[in-house]
């Protein structure tokens, strides 16, 4: 071999090995990752289904496909940790069939790779819900299981049942299933009993699990404070925390002091929005007195789909609404989240990550934003969903921004 | 002057003052949309006008109805206020636990879909046959908000695990009979998927449509040019009115390989065949859909064909869908109409997609925006546009279903300022 020859050949050896190393350039998107704390210009490789690279200008020649994403804001996939997905039994009236629905309908249009269950099924039907939604949904649905084994089968009779309470089988349908089932939930319980909180977190306990609480009827023999005070541990999660139920302010218009004690224990407060569960006479002067959500989720089910909650970017929104700057918002919807269920390895863009990415709009006007009552806030800012990727897959693509262009395709152009 | 004389001219003044021959105006009325521009085409309306609804009843479309007259009053200024817009081909058979098929896992619930996108009537297509339409309409139909209409599947198991290619299973006097037994809720007969060269699917179709007395929706299953051309099914297999689903997606030749539109196809509308846009999961391409609407082929009506293998993907939605044919070239008139009154001809259900005082009050406000927006095709293929449509707000039987800036709601301010809404409720 000829010198010169084999000069050339060692010339072109980095260009031959960096061309087309990925699949996928996400070019020119702000770069929202609070694990890594990056919020920045950058662009996101992606190979195979695992984020490849984050830097700022990552060349073109070097992905199979470009995607423009200029102008736009480039997040991990979000995750809703607070939604109702056991549908599809012919159940009537209740979270365990009707009053579910089925995730993929819903998630990626809103940018949501990962949803979280909260308690539709209990250590009984867990199985069901698996093999009937979980594993036949692109989304990736983990659950809490429902400290009541039947699950939310009724909220009538069923759900206020404490002899169907059992923090041994639950945890054991837990350790079963480690890859799916991120905590315990307690929810709708009307009587004055601590049973359905203290046996979730002695569930949670067994299986060393967060637990999640829907309060149900504020009863007063077991007051709010006590709840994140003294029976959850640190970690545990409160959802539906701006519910008019909530005690947030007191008689001199500020925060009541027992909130801050909370937090400081290390209690997770979750936004869980629902048909009634969010109310802006609580989550303006709370989020404006500097007590933001932990988390954002939308407690999605046939009640709130249609209603005041909508999906999840409307329920960012809220939450941007208030001051709470976009950086801010997404890591309540991604990193956060994830952390609160333990998946560390979900809600960022870190090199070797999952490619579950998010592409969002941030579009300026005049919007209104409204609670479970009907109460309007008008807001300035609205976040729209124009792209998400599961497992590095285009699941939903608003504008056609990773397609061919028709005029392009057609030698129009 | 006579007394009769001036009582009669009285009245001609009243009359007069009432725009008229119109009804008296309502003392009252439950919900008023106010200041937006009304499109319904079924009375030739394209105007500023207010809406006014009670008893989930249109009572009023006039110019300056009084607002002092109205319960609640919505502000749909710079927004188009239209007829509840009718989904003519979806697929929402979900719940039964069945993969992979549409009577299953396919298949997705109506209202999840339906009210945010502005539609208050679905009409499945097929999912059913006769053997399982009572499952459907108890699992779905009876449970929905939505108003679910059913074309019957030609196969007696619909789109389920039978499949649809089995001759045996087409029988036109069971499907008519049950047609028969729910005519409030079947409004013609689909055959789909059907795979070999023969016309029974679309024959038994047509029989049981006769026996019925309505219309059959054709999707042309697999493509055999030769032995059941387009052509042939549009004069001599199908008889007007009946509805051919999947116009744009260039599965059975509606286009040709030179990239003009198929003679049939006009030879078709001529003799009264209606064309369904359909657009589905595979079957809306711009290869075809450019050509055949500029070579003068618009659709008579738009619909999705909703289901999980296209809720996702190119469709997305009615409103995207309508969008489409929108940056095609047809004005907002002719969409509205095209999602309204004329699929509620097409399935004979006259009530429906219209305005009129005294009709059913489902409403739709829409919001077109101009800007920079890609549409996909399920080739993906993305066709830009400068229009979009959005549904703004959704009524159902006069009921507020959808209401995406919460225009019916109230500032925060003033509700939580009035005493009611004080109490931790």
């Amino acid at each position: 071999m000829r010198l010169s020859t084999l000069l050339l050949g060692v010339l072109l050896l980095p260009a031959a090995l960096t061309a087309q190393t990925y699949d996928l350039l996400l070019k020119g998107g702000h770069v929202l990752d609070p694990r890594n704390g990056i919020n920045a210009p950058m662009d996101v490789a992606i190979s195979g289904n695992r984020i490849a690279r984050v830097a700022e200008n990552i060349a073109p020649t070097e992905a199979k496909q470009t995607v423009d994403v200029s102008g736009l804001y480039v997040t991990s996939g979000l995750v809703d940790i607070h939604v109702h997905v056991y549908t599809g039994t012919g159940n009537k009236n209740s979270y365990t069939g009707d009053r579910s629905v089925y995730p993929d309908g819903f998630t990626f249009r809103s940018g949501v790779t990962t949803v979280v269950d909260a308690g539709s099924s209990g250590w009984t039907n867990f199985p069901d819900f698996k093999d009937k939604v979980i594993d036949i949904s692109k989304t990736r649905v983990l659950a809490l299981l429902n400290i009541v084994g039947k699950g939310m089968a009724g909220a009538e009779k069923i759900e206020q049942d404490m002899s169907d309470m059992d923090p041994k089988a639950t945890a054991k349908r837990a350790k079963e299933y480690p890859d799916t089932v991120v905590g315990i939930k307690s929810a709708h319980f009307a009587g004055p009993e601590w049973a359905s909180v203290d046996n979730a977190v002695q569930a949670g306990k067994l299986a060393d699990l967060p637990v999640m609480i829907d309060f149900g009827n504020f009863h007063e023999a077991r007051p709010f404070q006590e709840l994140v005070l003294d029976h959850l541990r640190p970690g545990d999660i409160y959802t539906h925390g701006y519910k008019v139920q909530v005690p947030y302010i007191g008689e001199d218009g500020k925060l009541l002091p027992y909130l801050a004690q909370a937090r400081h224990r290390g209690i997770k407060f979750d936004v869980g929005h629902g048909g009634g569960s969010f109310s802006w006479k609580n989550a303006v002067p709370a989020i404006r007195q500097g007590f933001w959500p932990d988390s954002i989720s939308t407690d999605l089910h046939i009640g709130s789909m249609n209603a005041g909650m909508k999906d999840m970017t409307n329920v960012m929104s809220k939450i941007l609404s208030q001051g709470v700057p976009l950086y801010d918002v997404v890591k309540m919807s991604t990193w956060n989240p994830a952390q609160q269920i333990k998946r560390t390895e979900l809600g960022h863009l870190s090199e070797g990550a999952v490619a579950d990415v998010a592409v969002l709009r941030l579009d300026h006007g005049r919007f209104g934003l409204v609670d479970a009552q009907r109460a309007r806030v008008t807001a300035t800012k609205l976040i729209v969903c124009e792209m998400t990727l599961r497992d590095g897959q285009v699941a939903w693509d608003l504008n056609g921004r990773t397609a061919t262009d028709y005029r392009q395709a057609h030698g129009l152009m | 002057m006579k007394q009769t004389s001036i009582i009669v001219l009285v009245l001609f003044a009243i009359l007069a003052a009432c725009g008229g021959g119109e009804a008296p105006l309502p003392e009252s009325y439950e919900t008023l949309l106010k200041g937006g521009h009304v499109i319904d085409p079924k009375n030739n309306l394209s105007a500023t006008r207010d809406v006014a609804i009670s008893g989930g009843k249109i009572v009023a479309v006039r110019e300056n109805l009084p607002v002092d007259r109205a319960a609640k009053v919505v502000d749909v200024s710079g927004l188009y206020v239209t007829p509840g817009l009718i989904d003519l081909h979806a697929h929402v058979y979900a719940g039964t636990g069945i993969p992979g098929v549409l009577t299953g896992d396919s298949s997705v619930y109506p209202d999840h879909f339906s009210f945010r996108s502005g539609c208050t009537t679905l009409v499945d297509v097929g999912s059913s046959g006769h053997r399982n339409f009572e499952d459907f309409k108890d699992r779905v139909i009876d449970r929905a908000k939505t108003r679910v209409l059913v074309l019957l599947n030609v196969a007696g198991g619909g789109m389920g695990v039978d499949g649809e290619d089995d001759p045996a299973d087409m029988e036109p006097e069971k499907i008519a009979a049950m047609a028969k037994k729910y005519p409030e809720i079947i409004v013609g007969i689909k055959t789909a998927h059907y795979s070999g060269p023969e016309w029974v699917s679309v024959e038994r179709a047509v029989e049981a449509g006769n026996l019925a007395d309505i219309p059959v929706m054709v999707d042309f299953g697999g493509n055999h040019p030769t032995e059941r051309p387009i052509g042939q099914l549009f004069l001599e297999k199908l008889r007007p009115g009946d509805i051919y689903t999947h116009m744009y997606s260039g599965l059975r030749l509606e286009v040709t390989d030179e990239g003009h539109i198929n003679p049939s196809m006009f030879a078709g509308r001529e003799r009264g065949i209606i064309f369904d846009v359909g657009h589905g999961g595979g079957s809306f391409t711009w290869r075809v859909a450019v050509p055949a609407y500029a070579e003068g082929f618009p659709p008579d009506t738009i619909s999705t064909d909703l289901h999980t293998g296209s809720m996702n993907g190119a469709m997305k939605d009615m409103t995207n869908v309508m969008s489409k044919i929108l940056n095609l070239g047809s004005s907002i008139e002719d969409v509205v109409r095209m999602s309204t009154w004329k699929p509620a001809e097409t399935i004979k259900r006259p009530e429906l997609g219209h305005l009129s005082e005294g009709a059913i009050a489902d409403v739709t406000v829409l919001r077109l925006d101009e800007g920079d927006f890609g549409f996909l095709d399920v080739r993906r293929i993305t066709r830009k546009g400068n229009k979009l449509l959005t549904a703004e707000l959704t009524l159902k039987d006069g009921n507020v279903a959808w209401d995406l800036n919460g225009r019916a709601g109230e500032d925060w301010e003033t509700f939580y300022a009035r005493e009611e809404n004080r109490a931790d409720r």
